[in-house]
């Protein structure tokens, strides 16, 4: 079986360190992280064409992204054909009631405030392996 | 003879008669016959005189041949202190000297001796009937004149002048106040009708003209509004000149009345409210713009704080957890100490920015106004403390259907609060009572909540309700960390319109108490902002 991969869309490198050090300990799984919502759509769309995208078993979104905010992101993957029934996972620090609305409406799998914990990550992966 | 048609009372007659028989056989007559006059006797013209004098009756009746004073001598006097004295004379002479002496006096009415009782009251009866005239006419006189009066008046009051104007001859009237108001001395000038229009200026004197026309011809009221005169001395005055026809019996329009009202003090007035209003206005919109932009400031801060500082905590959060997760075994204990203190300060930190999101969030929210029974809010939280804490005996007084308006949902925080301290506070109280109520002062009813707890110290009031400022120690009192308790109360009072204030004693218990506004207003300062807009 090819590997599989969990995209984490992260700017703040303190948070992609946090994020990556729990996935770690959760699951061997490869992590690509893109650094903006520009830069990740482009990687969205690169995987997409060559396929890869079928590898991808979470997508960790951070809301809070320069260029291309995270909902824009989200927004993105539910309007692409392909791509539009990837697990999504909303990383937040804020308790803004208004996002939790609009991720719900755009279906994502869980909705986390920062930080992360092993429990909640690997609660919200067996959910995964179980649908 | 019957009663007279008129009254006579008050009228004096005085009669002089040397004859004594026949003065009281004259007078028994006069009394019988006119009951209410007053009657004066007297034997001689001196003694006449001195009556006359003392009480001026209004008629004499004398006879002429007396000792020490005649009729004529007497009559003659009295005439000089009264020339309207009516006095009959009684005379046996038919002497022409005597008569033209009389008429000259201005006697005008003769009773022959012997008195013939029938003639006597016909001419009494005629002179009372003038004296009885007289005094009315005197008297209409009196109140036309007096009414004339009040009427000149009012109109200077009033500044209101009156005109009139005869349509067939084209003549005018003119009140004094017009004549005042026109600038000019009463009667000055002729009251002319070209007189009257040129007093208007030039563009307002065709207004006044249409409105007297229409009223002749419509037979109806008319009005000129606001027409400008040009007084001599070059100041300009604003009148409002109403106009009525008088028809004549046949319907045709006999006379143009009208006033003019001098309303430029009055449209000055309304021009300075005005100016004063716009004023106020401009201040109120200057004084709600500098408010929008605190609350506006407030908003970015709180805004700042959920948002931008959250993102750094939840980070040391990860990063402490991190530490506590894998340096376990570096062998170093403090390193684990550490870790975890460092976490409970993180979470200090996020109770902190909580408990300020609350707080500016109900500075600024929207009010949703509604009954409140505050007195069923304080049995509701009361027994839910009781549920969490069975083991306590503390005695509620509460008052009973205490109604207010108000937004039910922040009341019942505020009211938590209040209760929740004094429940807080008689922890350690042996016989605790907490008291809620209501005082009734005039135009507002006070609401306390008393405790019989810990109390405080008077010196720490300027602190009770300032947010994140305590006066009991960490620990004591199961203090939570935040001390936003009071600051939250306090701002929902504020926002009902309200006031809130302490009083206590250290160990003696305090007393909170609360206004508020009868009916408050729901609005938030400016437009709702979209919470995370900025997010997008």
């Amino acid at each position: 079986m090819a590997e599989s991969y969990i995209v984490l869309i992260e700017d703040n490198p303190d948070d992609a360190f946090l994020a990556s050090r729990i996935i770690g300990k959760v699951c061997t799984d490869r992590i690509i992280i893109a650094r903006d919502g520009e830069e990740a759509s482009e990687l969205l769309k690169i995987m997409a064409e060559d396929e890869t995208y079928k590898q991808i078993r979470l997508v960790l979104l951070d809301l809070k992204l320069p260029k291309v905010s995270g909902i824009e992101v989200l927004q993105g993957i539910r309007a692409s054909a392909v791509l539009q029934g990837l697990p999504v996972v909303v990383l937040t620090s804020s308790d803004n009631d208004i996002d939790q609305e609009r991720c719900r409406e755009l279906d994502v799998v869980d909705y986390i405030f920062k930080p992360m914990t092993a429990d909640r990550l690997q609660r919200v992966l067996s959910r995964d392996k179980d649908a | 003879m019957g009663p007279l048609p008129y009254d006579i009372s008050g009228i004096a007659l005085l009669y002089i008669e040397d004859e004594s028989e026949a003065r009281s056989m004259v007078s028994k007559m006069l009394a019988m016959n006119y009951p209410k006059l007053k009657l004066y006797e007297a034997e001689n013209g001196a003694v006449g005189l001195e009556l006359y004098r003392e009480h001026l009756p209004e008629m004499v009746m004398t006879d002429i041949n007396m000792p020490v004073m005649d009729g004529i001598s007497m009559s003659r006097a009295i005439k000089a202190i009264n020339p309207e004295a009516s006095i009959i004379a009684v005379t046996a002479h038919s002497d022409t000297s005597y008569l033209l002496n009389a008429i000259e006096i201005g006697i005008h009415h003769y009773i022959l001796k012997p008195i013939n009782y029938q003639e006597l009251f016909s001419i009494t009866d005629k002179i009372l009937e003038q004296i009885v005239l007289k005094r009315l006419l005197a008297e209409q006189n009196r109140r036309l004149v007096e009414s004339e009066r009040q009427l000149a008046g009012a109109q200077r009051i009033a500044h209101l002048g009156s005109w009139q104007l005869d349509l067939p001859v084209g003549s005018m009237k003119w009140s004094d106040e017009l004549y005042r108001i026109f600038g000019i001395e009463p009667g000055s000038i002729p009251p002319a009708y070209q007189a009257f229009l040129e007093k208007f200026v030039p563009d307002d004197r065709k207004a006044v003209e249409k409105a007297i026309e229409d009223a002749e011809r419509s037979r109806q009221p008319a009005a000129a509004q606001f027409c400008d005169i040009l007084r001599p001395d070059g100041s300009l005055r604003t009148l409002q000149v109403e106009v009525d026809v008088i028809l004549t019996g046949a319907g045709v329009p006999a006379t143009i009345i009208g006033t003019s009202h001098d309303v430029t003090d009055l449209k000055q007035a309304e021009e300075k409210v005005h100016i004063l209003t716009e004023e106020l206005e401009r201040r109120v919109v200057q004084r709600t713009s500098l408010l929008q932009a605190s609350v506006k400031e407030l908003e970015t801060f709180s805004y700042f704080v959920s948002h931008d500082l959250r993102a750094p905590v939840a980070r040391l959060e990860g990063l402490c957890r991190a530490l506590l997760e894998d340096c376990g075994s570096c062998g170093n204990d403090g390193c684990k100490v550490y870790a975890e203190r460092a976490e409970r300060v993180v979470r200090q930190i996020k109770q902190i920015i909580d408990a300020f999101n609350n707080l500016s969030h109900f500075a600024t929210c929207k009010l949703v106004i509604e009954d409140v029974d505050l007195s069923a809010v304080v049995r509701g939280i009361a027994s839910g403390l009781q549920q969490t804490e069975p083991g306590r005996e503390v005695d509620f007084v509460i008052a009973r259907d205490r109604m207010v308006m108000g937004d039910p949902r922040l009341l019942h925080i505020a009211m938590e609060h209040l209760i929740g301290n004094a429940w807080k506070f008689t922890s350690k109280t042996a016989k605790a009572r907490i008291e809620f109520g209501c005082s009734e002062l005039p135009g507002t009813s006070v609401y306390f909540v008393r405790d019989n707890g810990a109390g405080f110290n008077m010196k720490y009031i300027d602190k009770l309700f300032k947010p994140f400022q305590t006066i009991h120690s960490p620990g004591e009192y199961n203090w939570n960390g935040t001390a936003i308790g009071l600051a939250t109360v306090h701002s929902i009072i504020l926002r009902h319109g309200g006031r809130i204030w302490a009083e206590g004693e250290t160990g003696q218990g305090a007393t909170f108490y609360f206004t508020l506004e009868e009916n408050p207003e729901p609005g938030k300062l400016y437009g709702s902002r979209v919470k995370g807009e900025d997010d997008l």
